[in-house]
Formats: structure tokens, C-alpha cells, sequence
């Protein structure tokens, strides 16, 4: 495992040098610019839709104003349970050698909380509520550390390729660049540990999983995928942007063959990573 | 909107759409949900935004205790008509 260790050592030497003060990093205008996009148009739930197609260019404008704020508010859910995890697994016996990095990962996910925590509250005055709930469960040994880890590179995967995008869209206010160019300069980094995180764990304990723990962990990540997808496609974002019966509109646009396709496009890495290193089989 | 009956039905439906590996006589109204994996912990959030559909209010999940979600019966006592709001 020396490459382990010294990835962990490049990770928190990189950790160190740009290590960030998100109460300076980002310029806050007292308004947001009336009438700009907020997110990439492209990349709004929506887009290509039934309903976007019959929305005026002012009203795409504004959905665009509370996808931002859901995306930034599913971020802020993301790492609440995220930095949980992390506090509870550092200086965790037989995880001392990632304790050093997961000091740097949670504090840099708190300071993610504080910009996308501050455009909610400056702009929307709100975070949109989180709806998931978590059941306690009996887990297989490894089973529960390799599953979170997993939800969390799954996540941040999606995540970095909506920020990659947004962070060089010139259409959108700088704030909001600034915002994702500065999340995906550290998630960078934490998909990288996560990558091989991930591998490592599953190698170590999926050799003595049962056949059905290892069918469940396949099944289960399949279906988190979908449900980290859900988040996206906010009924509560499309009732403030004033969409007639949203929840009928998350359903119809969940459905719609061009969301799908773009789901699978921005996904593609996540699960290619995932076949690859084994942990789901080929075809999922 | 809603009485009691009509909430179940509506929830029963909502499942069997949802699962779509159980017939409506597969499972009754005190059946286990989570447990027997009728619906799983990652399908709660559409049941969530379901239920605030159905009954026209908000869900604190952080409120919520543990079991609310355990049979169409809890879930109706839970949300539906007169229900405690969360379990």
C-alpha cells in the first residue's frame, strides 16, 4: 500500500498549500444580477423538457435562480451527513493512516457549507429542505465504512461535473462561478482519495462478504445513484420558479428520455470507475 | 380531502407503482415495510414528497421518530387523516 500512503501525503501537502478562508474567497454582491442565468441552462432539470419548451425565456431564467439554490442546498444536505460520517471515522482504530486526510476533508466540507450556505441564505433566504431518512441496520464487516464511502464518491462525482461546467460559464454571475470553481478545486482531491478509498475497501472486505451482502451492496448503489438523482429534480424549486403542479413535473421530466440521457452522460465516470474496480458488474 | 380509506388506498397504490415487484395482495396494511423491503430507506424521500402531496403539508424528517414509516396502518396514523405528524 505504499502508493496509498503516498497519494495521502501528496493529498494533504495539496490540502495544505491552498488551504482556503471561505469567509475571504468569495466577493458577495448585495444582489444578483436581474434577469442572468444562474445555472447552466443546459444543466437545469428541466431543459429540453415538455415544460421547458413551453416556458418563456424569463421564466427559464428564473428556475434557474432555484436550481442554483437546490443545488447548492442538496450540497449543504450532502456534507451535513458527510462531516458526521467523517467525525465519526477519524482516529477510528485501524484507520490511522487516512486520519491525516480526513482532518483536511472535514474542515474543507465545513468551509463548503459556509459559501453554499451563505448563497442561500443572502439570495433565496432559504435552504430547501432535505427529505431523505436514514434506517439503522445491522452491516456485514467493512460494510458500513465501504457503503459510505461509496455513497460519497457517487455523490461528489455527479457534483464535480456540474461545477467543472458552471465554474467556466461566463453566462452566470461571478459569484456563482467562483462558488463552483472553488468546490471543485477541493473535491478534485477528494475524488481522488475517495477513488482509491473505495477500491481498497472493497478489495479488503467484499472477499469475505456473503454472496448476498455482496448482491445487496450492488443492488443498494444502484439504486443511490437514482436517488442522488432525484435531488435534482426539486419539486419545491419548480414551485417557487412557479410551475403548475410540480410534483407531476418532477415525475413527467424523471421520465423524459433527454433527462435520462443526460443523466447517463454526467454519470458515466462514476459508474465506469465503479465497473472497474469491480464493485458493480458490467451492464449496470 | 382525504378519509382514512381513501389515504390507504392512495398510499397502497403509490407502493405497488413504486415496487413494481408486488401485487396489491402481496402485502397487507400492517405488513412491514422497510423490513420485508416493500420500500426501501432510498425510496423514503419520494415517499416524503408523496405524502406532502397527499395531505398538503410539510414533512420535518428531522422530526420524525423511529418506525413512522413501518406499515400502511403507522403511515396512515402518522400522516394521514388526524394523524400525529410524524409517527
Amino acid at each position: 500500500m505504499a502508493d496509498f500512503a503516498q497519494v495521502l501525503d501528496r493529498l494533504c501537502a495539496a490540502s495544505r498549500r491552498r488551504y482556503l478562508d471561505p469567509y475571504a474567497e468569495i466577493i458577495w454582491p448585495d444582489v444578483l444580477e436581474a434577469d442572468a442565468w444562474s445555472f447552466t441552462p443546459e444543466l437545469i432539470s428541466l431543459y429540453g423538457t415538455g415544460v421547458w419548451e413551453e416556458m418563456t425565456d424569463a421564466q427559464r431564467r428564473s428556475l434557474s435562480f432555484f436550481e442554483t439554490v437546490n443545488f447548492f442546498s442538496l450540497n449543504i444536505h450532502g456534507e451535513k451527513s458527510l462531516v458526521e460520517g467523517l467525525a465519526r471515522r477519524v482516529h477510528q482504530p485501524g484507520a490511522e493512516d487516512i486520519t491525516p486526510y480526513l482532518h483536511h476533508f472535514l474542515d474543507e466540507e465545513n468551509k463548503h457549507m459556509v459559501y453554499f450556505g451563505g448563497f442561500c441564505r443572502r439570495y433565496a433566504g432559504k435552504v430547501y429542505r432535505d427529505r431523505k431518512v436514514a434506517f439503522p441496520r445491522e452491516y456485514a464487516p467493512g460494510e458500513e465504512d465501504f457503503l459510505f464511502f461509496a455513497r460519497v464518491l457517487i455523490f461528489e462525482e455527479i457534483v464535480d461535473v456540474y461545477n467543472v461546467r458552471m465554474a467556466k460559464d461566463e453566462r452566470l454571475p461571478a459569484v456563482v462561478r467562483r462558488i463552483n470553481e472553488l468546490h471543485h478545486q477541493e473535491e478534485s482531491r477528494h475524488l481522488a482519495f475517495g477513488r482509491l478509498l473505495v477500491k481498497r475497501l472493497f478489495d479488503r472486505y467484499a472477499a469475505v462478504w456473503s454472496p448476498e451482502t455482496l448482491a445487496g451492496v450492488r443492488d443498494y448503489l444502484a439504486a443511490y445513484v437514482g436517488a442522488t438523482w432525484r435531488e435534482y429534480y426539486n419539486p419545491d424549486a419548480y414551485r417557487d420558479a412557479g410551475i403548475f403542479d410540480p410534483l407531476a413535473v418532477q415525475q413527467r421530466a424523471l421520465e423524459d428520455q433527454r433527462c435520462r440521457a443526460h443523466r447517463e452522460r454526467v454519470t458515466a465516470r462514476a459508474l465506469k470507475y465503479l465497473r472497474e474496480a469491480h464493485v458493480l458488474e458490467a451492464g449496470v | 380531502m382525504n378519509t382514512e380509506g381513501s389515504f390507504k388506498k392512495e398510499l397502497r397504490d403509490w407502493i405497488v407503482v413504486r415496487n413494481q415487484k408486488i401485487a396489491p395482495e402481496d402485502f397487507d396494511d400492517d405488513t412491514p415495510l422497510i423490513q420485508e423491503r416493500i420500500i426501501t430507506s432510498l425510496q423514503v424521500l419520494d415517499l416524503v414528497l408523496f405524502l406532502e402531496e397527499l395531505t398538503g403539508s410539510a414533512v420535518d424528517v428531522e422530526q420524525l421518530k423511529p418506525g413512522a414509516f413501518r406499515s400502511v396502518n403507522v403511515i396512515c396514523a402518522s400522516f394521514g387523516p388526524g394523524g400525529q405528524r410524524g409517527g
